[in-house]
């Protein structure tokens, strides 16, 4: 039973730190139809300022607080200069958004030099339900990514500024024709995806340790996560990336981990072959 | 904490390198350590060094890199080897075995060393050992801890080999930790052949392998692992698991409650340098089994000497470790000055003749001999326990230990 | 009246400028280069040569695929890899090395996987979007290069070191000169088939593919099919490069099968120039060459010069370097034969 309990929760956090990271790229790839190949590399982005963070004297948490501002900052500056032109032409946008990431990529390999660095997270330790120890930082995770998860719907479900989002995916033309900067919108999502992003980083970098290639496995599972759960909602994304994520975590528990591995991308491919749409289409939250 | 002790990235590391001895850049990746004088009759000496000076094995490299320095200093401040300065060609393999070709290649056919020494863990030694070996023709001496069965002409391997660090070893871990034992494993070729020498031993003492798993290098997760372990009441965790995978891995363990149960872990790579990876908590009563321990300095007046003299010249936070080949890199260097003095010229032949039977007195942990025709090394060994951050020694061996290879 | 006018003026035009190619001329010029290289440079830069021509022939392989049938494939690397780690199981577990073996061996294992995953991809009821095929594909080089990581067999993360030199009768081809023309020898013979595919009447397919992919399906043709069939040939050349890649370097290992290098080829062609072949060479050439030059002195730097090259390079030349002396209508290509005097008849 134990190991029961302790399977399910490390299957959770891992799902939830896979539903941050697809939020932001199912919300970008919805939102203005292009697929964000530099998603991965803002986490690493997160990953790496809470590093600095961390190692600048502050307390670990200041720099995890900081991460998804500063990144997100970015992905809106980003979004301005160069992402803009590629709205048109997403095969353009991949390879565009591809040589972003291999920049931000290189930059850091650079500074940290190729190595594999820890972060100590700012809870450590364990929790202790009676025999069972679990992490508290996956914990932690978990509640963030309910929270955030939370956040996001209210936003968009019950603000003026969702209610513009909202407008913007579904119709373009009809909400600049209404006088919503869709301009605007399309800045403040793509700030918004890569904020995600950056979060992600921040909370899975005590988890997984920071190196360079951190942000290419996270790229392929979420892009993967989102094609499985359709594009053009916020259910969708976050649909798709319980699914990787909870299979990726649950199925090395049962077999070797590379079968795991690969057996879960085999899988998602097969499905989105025969149901291109993914798991929930259409355009609402 | 880890990333304290790395505060020396690698861009001061390359600034201190060239301040400190005037290193010059021949490349990113590549560097000279011409010595201060010449002979202008035969030209310098050129010993080549090719380990990761970045990448995940960077701690261990950049030891290396040091103590090969250190040496190279010593010999050249003496009058050189045969009357000729000794000139260090140190090429960066980046934990990274195709990018190790390339940079090897320039070692053997641009720079034409007289000797290669290098490679950290066995993937890398084996991505180089062919250029350097058979397409190269230059003698090659891999320093590092290794599952042994590397009986190609030419390469002298100076590092422990499964036999001289599990046949003591393992007997005083089923005294000292349990019956049950786990063997979670890095997927390559050195834990796969480590773990099929150790199961025998086990076996043969009485001991039990509940499982023996191995996992990509670059997995991070493990909680179905660590699941297995507590669960089955394993007493001893042998674990090959390298990094970047094995902080996580010992972390999680330590979360999970297995060191409080009485656990006990076992890691034969594990020396001063990895310390740091994890919290001394995590780690407590983790033992190892090496040719030295820093601790020995303040025993044997030479082990002391040698250790002093690293720790002056190279005050960063790479340490002359056992698990990280730096005294293999001592020990290859040492007995391949000796050969050359022996055989009086530098060519691979007479060389690899008079390094065959090679002994030298003075070596950190002991003195070091080569056993003829094996082309491995014997050497102490020494067991050691984490306790608080250092290490304790629990066990000597009784004498130079035959590595029992090819 | 004034349209018609215009029409024909430019078509005279046209035609002036039409007399003078600059493609063929290009090619001479590289090939020619390519056969003085080992003259001139050390023993040990013609070993890397060699490399960069392996690459080229790589490069080649997605060229045609994306240049010319609009695949973005982004695990060209499987094939590569896969025939590579064919390559070194046969001299391994089999003890054959003979170039005959060999490289015929390559060529059917990129060419297997290529049909197997292409037809995954492209075949069945509803055409494959772009982004699926993408994916795919890249989906396909990270599941292979994780599969390959996990397998002893293979070697796991160490790959399959030690492979002997290819063999051809009783002389070993070993790194230098000889390997070196061996090599520029394959990449003409590929790199003129190519052409001639593209000049066919099945590149006319193509080329109608690129313009307008639901007016040639009206017309009859089977588009998905054709895409497979340049996806199996694309496959087939990169496993060609895959297996000669074993041989030269002396090794395997996961990475040959991975994203990296996957995305690598796609930056030599983008950076060349799709859609022209030469392009593809030429880019794979310069990148590599500059890159080992440079990695002298910033090789941390050249990575990041490299993404920002490309990332102007697709804002704004997004034709590759290769646009900068050949025209758009000479990298379309024209078909069947000119028409006489100076009339518009255009291809």
């Amino acid at each position: 039973m134990d190991s029961v309990l302790i399977a399910a929760f490390e299957i959770l956090s891992f799902g939830a730190i896979i539903v941050l990271v697809t939020l932001g790229l199912g919300i970008i790839a919805s939102m203005m139809g292009i697929f964000n190949f530099a998603q991965g590399e803002f986490v690493l982005l997160g990953a790496y300022i809470t590093y600095l963070g961390a190692t600048s004297g502050l307390p670990v948490w200041t720099g995890m607080l900081a991460a998804p501002f500063i990144v997100g900052a970015f992905g809106f500056v980003l979004e301005r200069l160069i992402i803009r032109r590629f709205y048109l032409a997403p095969i353009v946008a991949m390879l565009g958004t591809y040589a972003i990431g291999l920049i931000i990529r290189e930059c850091i390999r650079g500074l940290i030099g190729g190595r594999y660095i820890s972060v100590s997270e700012p809870i450590g330790g364990s929790l202790d339900f009676g025999d069972v120890h679990v992490s508290a930082w996956r914990f932690v995770i978990i509640v963030v990514t309910l929270l955030v998860m939370v956040a996001s719907y209210l936003l968009l479900a019950r603000t003026t500024f969702g209610l513009k989002i909202r407008a913007t995916l579904e119709n373009p033309a009809l909400a600049r024709a209404s006088g919503i900067s869709t301009s605007a919108i399309y800045g403040s999502t793509f700030a918004f995806g890569a904020a995600l992003a950056g979060l992600a980083g921040a909370l899975v970098v005590p988890v997984f340790t920071l190196f360079a290639d951190l942000g290419i496995r996270f790229l392929i599972q979420g892009f993967v996560a989102v094609m499985v759960g359709g594009i053009g909602s916020f259910a969708g994304p976050v649909a798709g990336a319980g699914v990787i994520g909870v299979l990726s975590a649950a199925l090395p528990w049962v077999m070797a981990p590379v079968i795991a591995d690969v057996l879960v991308f085999v899988l998602a491919i097969v499905f989105i072959k025969f149901r291109p749409q993914g798991l929930l289409s259409g355009r609402r939250v | 904490m880890f990333n304290d002790q790395f505060k020396l990235s690698r861009r001061r590391f390359l600034s201190s390198f060239a301040v400190t001895t005037g290193a010059i850049a021949t490349g990113a990746g590549s560097w000279v350590f011409p010595a201060g004088w010449a002979n202008a009759a035969a030209g310098p000496i050129k010993v080549g060094i090719a380990t990761d000076i970045t990448g995940a094995m960077a701690y261990a490299g950049n030891a290396d890199t040091n103590v090969a320095r250190m040496v190279v200093k010593e010999i050249n401040d003496k009058g050189g080897l045969l009357g000729r300065p000794i000139e260090l060609y140190v090429e960066d393999t980046a934990s990274n075995e195709s990018v190790a070709v390339g940079n090897v290649r320039k070692l053997v056919q641009r720079e034409k060393v007289d000797m290669v020494l290098g490679g950290v863990t066995s993937s890398m030694r084996n991505a180089i050992k062919d250029p350097i070996v058979a397409r190269g023709k230059t003698l090659y001496i891999y320093p590092q801890l290794y599952e042994g069965k590397e009986c190609t002409p030419y390469i002298f391997c100076t590092g422990p080999t499964p036999a001289q660090q599990c046949d003591e070893f393992i007997p005083w871990l089923i005294k000292n930790g349990g019956k049950r034992f786990a063997l979670p494993s890095a997927n390559y070729v050195w834990p796969h052949t480590l773990n099929a020498y150790a199961r025998k031993l086990i076996e043969s003492h009485g001991g039990e392998v509940i499982f023996e798993e191995y996992y990509p290098l670059d997995q991070v997760e493990f909680s179905s692992t660590v699941n297995k372990i507590i669960s089955n009441k394993v007493d001893v965790v042998f674990n090959t698991i390298i990094p970047p995978g094995v902080g996580p891995f010992f972390k999680q363990l330590y979360e999970a409650g297995f060191l409080k149960s009485g656990g006990r872990l076992a890691c034969v790579y594990y020396d001063e340098n990895t310390l740091n990876i994890n919290q001394p908590e995590e780690i407590e009563g983790l033992a190892s089994c090496l040719d030295y321990f820093k601790v020995l300095a303040k025993d044997d007046p030479v082990s002391g000497r040698i250790q002093a003299d690293y720790d002056k010249q190279f005050p960063g936070k790479f340490l002359l470790a056992a698990g990280s080949a730096a005294t293999g890199t001592y020990r290859g260097l040492k007995l391949w000055e000796a050969a050359v003095k022996e055989a009086g010229k530098v060519d691979r032949e007479s060389v690899a003749a008079a390094l065959d039977h090679a002994k030298i007195a003075e070596a950190p942990g002991g003195p070091a001999e080569m056993v003829p025709g094996k082309r491995h090394c014997k050497m102490n060994m020494y067991t050691a326990v984490a306790k608080s951050g250092t290490y304790e020694i629990v066990a000597r061996s009784q004498g130079l230990v035959d590595p029992k290879e090819c | 009246m004034t349209k018609t006018a215009s029409i024909a003026s430019a078509a005279a035009a046209e035609a002036s400028r039409r007399s003078f190619k600059v493609l063929p001329v290009l090619e001479l010029a590289v090939l020619a280069i390519a056969l003085v290289m080992p003259l001139l440079l050390q023993d040990y830069l013609t070993v890397f040569a060699t490399r960069v021509l392996i690459l080229a022939i790589f490069a080649l392989s997605f060229d045609l695929v994306w240049g010319y049938a609009g695949i973005m494939s982004f695990g060209q690397a499987l094939f590569f890899g896969a025939a590579g780690y064919g390559a070194a199981l046969l001299a391994r577990d089999l003890d054959i090395a003979s170039m005959l073996v060999v490289l015929p061996a390559g060529i059917l294992i990129g060419l297997v996987f290529a049909l197997l995953l292409g037809g995954f991809l492209l075949l069945g009821r509803h055409p494959s979007s772009v982004i699926f095929l993408a994916l795919g594909t890249l989906t396909g080089s990270y599941a292979a290069d994780r599969l390959a990581r996990g397998w002893y067999y293979l070697g796991g993360q160490n790959g399959i070191p030690s492979i002997p030199p290819m063999t051809l009768g009783s002389s070993d081809f070993t790194e230098g000169p000889v390997f070196y023309y061996l090599v520029l020898g394959i990449l003409c013979v590929v790199y003129v088939g190519c052409r001639f595919l593209v000049r066919s009447q099945f590149g006319l397919a193509l080329a109608g593919l690129r313009e307008n992919e639901q007016r040639i399906t009206f017309f009859g043709y089977k588009v998905q099919h054709l895409k497979l069939i340049v996806f199996a040939l694309g496959g087939a050349i990169a496993g060609l490069g895959g297996s000669l890649y074993a041989f030269h370097e002396g090794f395997v290992w996961p990475n040959i099968l991975g994203v990296v290098i996957s995305t690598q080829v796609v930056l030599y062609v983008l950076f060349g120039g799709s859609g022209t072949l030469i392009g593809a060479v030429i880019g794979a050439v310069v990148i590599e060459g500059v890159s080992f030059w440079l990695s002298d002195n910033y090789r941390e730097i050249w990575p990041i010069i490299l993404g920002v090259l490309l990332l102007l390079v697709i804002l704004f030349r997004p034709s590759g370097l290769v646009s900068l002396v050949l025209s758009e209508r000479e990298r379309v290509g024209s078909f069947g034969r000119p028409p006489k005097g100076g009339r518009h008849g255009a291809p």
